[in-house]
C-alpha cells in the first residue's frame, strides 16, 4: 500500500541515488589517489547511509496514514511561488520600491484580500518605511528606483 | 572568570544592547503570537538586521528574540489556545481553561511570573554550569569533537523524530548532503554545485532555514487556511483580561512547583535534542503526580500549577539549551543551531576558545538572557493587550508580509537574485516534506553540523595517520559514540523487549 511514510521513502531513495551518482563528479587530485579521506568520502558515506535509511522506510514504514492534501488551497500557494519567483527577476531592473510593492499588492490579492485600503496600507507604505529604515538608519545600499532612472550608475 | 564577568556585564549593560534586547524581546513576542511561527522562523527573521551589528549585540538581539518568542507563543496559547510553538503546547492546557473563565490577566501574569523566575533560576545555573563545562571541554580533541557532534544528530533525530525515527535520521542526512554543495574546503574542489557559479560558496544557511522555517510555514498557511473569524471571536471574547494579580496564597503554592520545574527544565534543555518542549510536558505531568488526586483532578481545567509548570521549565531549558552551545559548539536544538549559524558568520567559532578569546561575547549573551527575563516581565507584560492586537491582524495581509521578510532577509545578504529562486525551489521541497511528516529540526541542524563534522573527522584521520582505529581506541570518543548509539537503540529496543516480556507472562500465565 503506497501509504504517506512509503512515498515519502520514495522520494528519499530517488534523491540519495541521485546525490550518489553525482558523487562521480567530484573531481579527486593526483595526491588523492590512496588517501583515506577525500572530498568524495563523506559524500559517499552520507549517500550510502540516505539509501539504507530510505530503503528501512520503505519496509517498515512507522504507520499506515495515507497522504491528505484533499481541500487545500493550491492554486493560491502556487501563484504566490509565480510572484515570488517574478520578484526576485525584477527586483533588480524595477527597483525596490516598485517590485516589491507590486509584489506585496499582488501578494495579499492572491490571497483574497479586496479591500482596496488595507491593499494599499498594508503595502506601499510599508515598503517605503522599510527602505527608508534600511538605507537611512542602518546603512545598507538599495536602489530604490528602476535601473533606467537610477542616475547613480 | 570574575573579570570576564565583569566584561559581559558592562557589555550587556551597555545603552545600545539594553535597547537591542528590549527590541528582540519585544519583536520576538510579535513573531511568536502568530501561530506556526516559532523562535526559529523568528530569530530566522532577525538575522540579516544582526549583520551590521558586532557579534555580541548580534546575539543579545537574538537572545531577546528566543525569550521573547516563547513568551508570544504563551500569550497566544492563553488567549487564543493557539500555541505559536511546540514547547507552549502544555501552556495552553490550563491557561486557555483559565482565560474562558475570566482570568486571562491572572494566567498571562502567572505566565510572566512562571518564565521570569524559570529563566532566573536557569541562569544562575548557566552561570556556575558554562564555565566548567568550557573548562572540561578544553581537554577534547578533533576526534571528541566528532563524536560529538554525531551525538548531537542522533541525539536531536531521536527526540525530533515524533516516534519515527528514521525519518529523523533521513533529514539529519539530507541536512549533511546539503552541507556538501559548495567548494570542499579540504582541498578546494567542488562538489555538486553543478557548474553554477552561485553554488561554489554553498547553500547558505540562512536561506536554507528562512526557506524551510518562515517561508515554508507561510505558504502552508496559504495552502490550509485557517479561519480568521476564528480567531477574531476569540479575542473578543477576551478582550478584558481581568485582572493581573497574584494572592499571596498562590505564590506559596506555586513557588515549589517553580523551583522544581526551573531545576528540571534547565537539565532537560543541555541535552542535545530534548530542548523547551520536553521539558514543559515532563514538568506539567511530574507536577500533576505531586500535586495529589485533589489538586491533580484540577489539571487540565485551569490549575494554576498546570500553567506555571510548562512556562517556568521551557523557559529554563532555553537557557540550557545554551551550555552546549557556548561551551561546545554544538547546538543542542533547531533554535540554538540557527544561533550557531549566526556566530559562524560572524567568525566566531563557539566552544570553550569562545570562553577564552571572547569573554565579553560569552558572558554578555548569559547576562543578556537574564536582562531578557527582566524585560519580558516589567515591559512586555503590561503591554500584552496592545501587543495581542496583532492576532486580529487578517492572515491575507500577514501571510504576504511574513513572505516578503523571508525573502529580503536573505537578498540583503547577498544581493544576488538566484538566492530568492533557490529559496521558492527549497520552500515547495519543504512543504512536501511537512505534508509526508518529517521533521525539519534535525536537517537544519545537520546542515549546520555538517561542514564542522566534516573538518574535524578530516583532522583526525589526518592525526591518526589516515587510521579510522581513533573511533575506538580513543575513551573518551568512543564512550560519546557508544552514548549516541544508546541513544538511538534504546527507544527502538525497550518497547519490543516489554512486550515480548509481556507476551512470555501472558503464555506462562496461560499455562499455569
Amino acid at each position: 500500500m503506497l501509504t504517506r511514510d512509503r512515498i515519502g521513502a520514495l522520494l528519499m531513495l530517488a534523491f540519495s541515488i541521485f546525490y550518489w551518482l553525482q558523487i562521480s563528479d567530484i573531481k579527486l587530485l593526483a595526491f588523492q589517489a590512496d588517501a583515506a579521506f577525500t572530498g568524495r568520502t563523506i559524500p559517499e558515506i552520507l549517500a550510502v547511509m540516505g539509501v539504507v535509511l530510505s530503503v528501512a522506510l520503505l519496509l517498515r514504514p512507522g504507520s499506515d496514514a495515507k497522504l491528505e492534501v484533499t481541500g487545500f488551497h493550491w492554486r493560491r500557494a502556487a501563484l504566490l511561488c509565480v510572484l515570488m519567483i517574478a520578484y526576485g527577476l525584477t527586483v533588480r531592473p524595477a527597483g525596490f520600491l516598485l517590485s516589491t510593492s507590486l509584489f506585496l499588492i499582488c501578494s495579499i490579492l492572491v490571497l483574497g484580500e479586496r479591500r482596496v485600503w488595507v491593499i494599499l496600507v498594508a503595502s506601499i507604505p510599508l515598503v517605503v518605511l522599510f527602505w527608508a529604515l534600511m538605507t537611512q538608519v542602518l546603512g545598507v545600499y538599495i536602489a530604490a528606483l528602476p535601473e533606467f532612472m537610477d542616475l547613480s550608475r | 572568570m570574575m573579570e570576564g564577568i565583569l566584561s559581559g556585564l558592562s557589555t550587556a549593560v551597555s545603552p545600545i544592547n539594553i535597547l537591542m534586547v528590549s527590541v528582540g524581546c519585544f519583536v520576538g513576542t510579535f513573531i511568536g503570537m502568530l501561530p506556526g511561527l516559532g523562535p526559529i522562523s523568528a530569530i530566522a527573521l532577525m538575522i540579516p538586521i544582526t549583520y551590521g551589528f558586532d557579534p555580541a549585540t548580534g546575539l543579545i538581539l537574538m537572545a531577546g528574540v528566543y525569550y521573547g518568542a516563547i513568551f508570544g507563543g504563551s500569550t497566544s496559547s492563553i488567549l487564543i489556545n493557539a500555541p505559536g510553538v511546540a514547547g507552549t503546547v502544555a501552556t495552553a492546557f490550563d491557561g486557555y481553561p483559565m482565560a474562558r473563565e475570566g482570568k486571562a490577566g491572572k494566567a498571562l501574569a502567572i505566565a510572566a511570573y512562571s518564565s521570569f523566575s524559570g529563566g532566573t533560576i536557569a541562569a544562575i545555573l548557566l552561570l556556575i554550569a558554562a564555565p566548567s563545562l568550557a573548562v572540561v571541554s578544553r581537554a577534547f580533541q578533533s576526534t571528541d569533537y566528532f563524536a560529538l557532534m554525531v551525538l548531537g544528530l542522533t541525539a536531536v533525530a531521536a527526540f525530533a523524530g515524533k516516534g519515527n525515527i528514521i525519518k529523523a535520521l533521513l533529514m539529519t542526512v539530507v541536512g549533511l548532503m546539503l552541507s556538501t554543495v559548495g567548494t570542499d574546503k579540504g582541498v578546494g574542489v567542488q562538489r555538486f554545485t553543478f557548474g553554477a557559479i552561485d553554488l561554489a560558496d554553498g547553500i547558505s544557511f540562512l536561506l536554507l532555514a528562512m526557506a524551510t522555517f518562515a517561508l515554508s510555514e507561510a505558504l502552508m498557511g496559504v495552502l490550509r487556511p485557517k479561519s480568521d473569524a476564528d480567531r477574531l471571536r476569540e479575542m473578543e471574547a477576551q478582550k478584558n483580561l481581568g485582572s493581573m494579580k497574584v494572592s499571596r496564597d498562590e505564590v506559596k503554592e506555586l513557588a515549589p512547583v517553580v523551583g522544581r520545574s526551573s531545576v528540571l527544565g534547565f537539565f532537560v534543555g543541555v541535552l542535545p535534542g530534548a530542548g523547551a518542549t520536553i521539558a514543559s510536558f515532563l514538568a506539567y505531568g511530574i507536577e500533576q503526580r505531586l500535586a495529589g488526586p485533589k489538586k491533580g483532578a484540577e489539571f487540565g481545567k485551569g490549575s494554576i500549577r498546570g500553567l506555571s509548570a510548562p512556562e517556568t521549565a521551557n523557559n529554563a531549558a532555553c537557557s540550557g539549551s545554551f551550555v552546549p552551545l557556548l561551551t561546545l559548539g554544538i547546538p543542542g536544538s533547531g533554535t540554538t543551531a540557527i544561533m550557531l549559524g549566526a556566530l559562524l558568520s560572524y567568525g566566531i567559532q563557539p566552544g570553550p576558545r569562545l570562553f577564552e578569546e571572547n569573554p565579553e561575547v560569552f558572558w554578555s549573551v548569559i547576562i543578556s538572557m537574564y536582562i531578557g527575563n527582566v524585560i519580558l516581565l516589567v515591559l512586555n507584560l503590561p503591554l500584552i493587550p496592545y501587543i495581542a492586537r496583532i492576532l486580529a491582524v487578517p492572515s491575507t495581509v500577514l501571510l504576504p508580509m511574513i513572505v516578503f521578510f523571508s525573502l529580503i532577509g536573505v537578498y540583503f545578504v547577498s544581493f544576488n537574485t538566484f538566492d530568492i529562486h533557490l529559496m521558492v525551489l527549497f520552500a515547495v521541497a519543504a512543504i512536501a516534506l511537512r505534508l509526508l511528516d518529517f521533521p525539519m529540526a534535525p536537517m537544519l541542524l545537520g546542515f549546520i553540523l555538517g561542514g564542522m563534522m566534516e573538518e574535524n573527522l578530516r583532522r583526525a584521520l589526518s592525526i591518526h595517520d589516515e587510521s579510522w582505529s581513533f573511533l575506538w581506541e580513543r575513551g573518551l570518543t568512543l564512550s560519546i559514540l557508544i552514548l549516541a548509539a544508546l541513544i538511538l537503540f534504546v527507544p527502538m529496543i525497550v518497547p519490543r523487549i516489554t512486550a515480548m516480556l509481556a507476551r512470555r507472562r501472558e503464555t506462562a500465565g496461560e499455562g499455569g
